[in-house]
């Protein structure tokens, strides 16, 4: 574990004490005032505690804040969790890219579902934006296949392509930015769902 | 069982797949510790680490809780101590105490195969 923020040269047990809990509380900021509050007086009387029995005070604060680790890494593992169960129960694209962003930080499963979600939405958004563009330039915006190559969307050179849809463009569209936003939004919801770990009995 | 896998006797940082062991045991463990009392953090710890030689650091401990809270497997609520701040107690709700015994039987189980498997590298020692 690093050490906790540190304020001066010699600080006094309760400045560093406080200095540790206002850098969790700025690591809490997210959470409702109820749960940061709750956290930080759980972990302040944890820290009153383990102060109290032993003789030298400034010893053991600098061993119980060591222990507690990192502020900002106790505030992630306490954010991470509530994060993620609120997700699982979501269906909000922007809450789900959110949550598998923090979700990576910590590890591979989390980092696997954020390139899910990155992908999924973005191809979602990018056929979305074909479809403002559609009435703005009718001829410029299409499914374009020519030399080997298919392209959605806009191409350098339509004269030398041929266009698939025509009138279909917007309804095939349609169904395929859709699909792809649901189908990331169960996607990302099914590995939320399943990320405990295997536990070890 | 914890004595068979601490071979070297000692709590502390042990190699990797020690620690790999102990954080599946984790959450057992924890629950283990409020089956027949109600505890608040600190004293969870030192139920841990008295019985079972599972050190586990304060910060790791607390988001587990707060977590197997929000799962419905513990309830909580701040008591006034003596010493004049509230302290945090925890105790197993219904479904608390139905998957610590779920988990209890399985690693039983597990360990008495796993005792089986392991008893020649043991030699002598006996169970």
């Amino acid at each position: 574990m690093t050490n906790p923020v540190s304020v001066s040269p010699e600080p006094s047990t309760a400045t560093r004490i406080e200095a540790y809990l206002g850098a969790l509380e700025s690591a809490l900021r997210g959470l409702s005032p109820d749960e940061k509050h709750d956290i930080l007086l759980e972990i302040r009387s944890h820290i009153t505690d383990s102060v109290a029995v032993s003789q030298d005070r400034e010893a053991a604060a600098q061993r119980v804040l060591r222990l507690l680790g990192d502020p900002k890494e106790l505030a992630r593992r306490y954010k991470a969790e509530r994060m993620l169960s609120r997700a699982s129960r979501s269906f909000s694209p922007l809450l789900l890219l959110r949550t598998t962003w923090s979700w990576a930080k910590i590890g591979m499963k989390g980092a696997v579902a954020f390139l899910v979600a990155l992908f999924g939405y973005s191809v979602a958004l990018a056929l979305t934006i074909t479809l403002i563009l559609k009435p703005i330039m009718p001829s410029r915006v299409g499914v374009w296949w020519g030399h080997g190559d298919l392209n959605v969307g806009m191409v350098d050179h339509p004269e030398r392509m041929h266009e698939l849809l025509g009138q279909w463009y917007v309804p095939v569209v349609v169904v395929l930015a859709f699909g792809f936003a649901v189908g990331t939004t169960h996607a990302l919801r099914w590995l939320i769902q399943r990320r405990a770990p295997k536990q070890i009995y | 069982m914890y004595s068979a896998i601490n071979s070297n006797g000692n709590g502390d940082r042990g190699q990797h797949w020690e620690a790999q062991l102990r954080k599946g045991c984790l959450e057992m463990a924890i629950l283990a510790s409020l089956w027949q009392s109600r505890l608040y953090g600190l004293e969870v710890l030192r139920a841990l680490s008295e019985k079972s030689q599972l050190e586990i650091a304060e910060g790791t401990l607390y988001p587990i809780l707060s977590r197997l809270k929000s799962e419905g497997l513990l309830q909580s609520e701040w008591v006034e101590a003596e010493a004049g701040h509230p302290r945090k107690y925890y105790w197993l709700t219904p479904a608390g105490r139905r998957r610590a015994r779920e988990m209890a039987e399985a690693w039983s189980e597990f360990s008495t195969n796993l005792s089986a498997l392991v008893q020649p590298i043991l030699g002598a020692k006996t169970r």
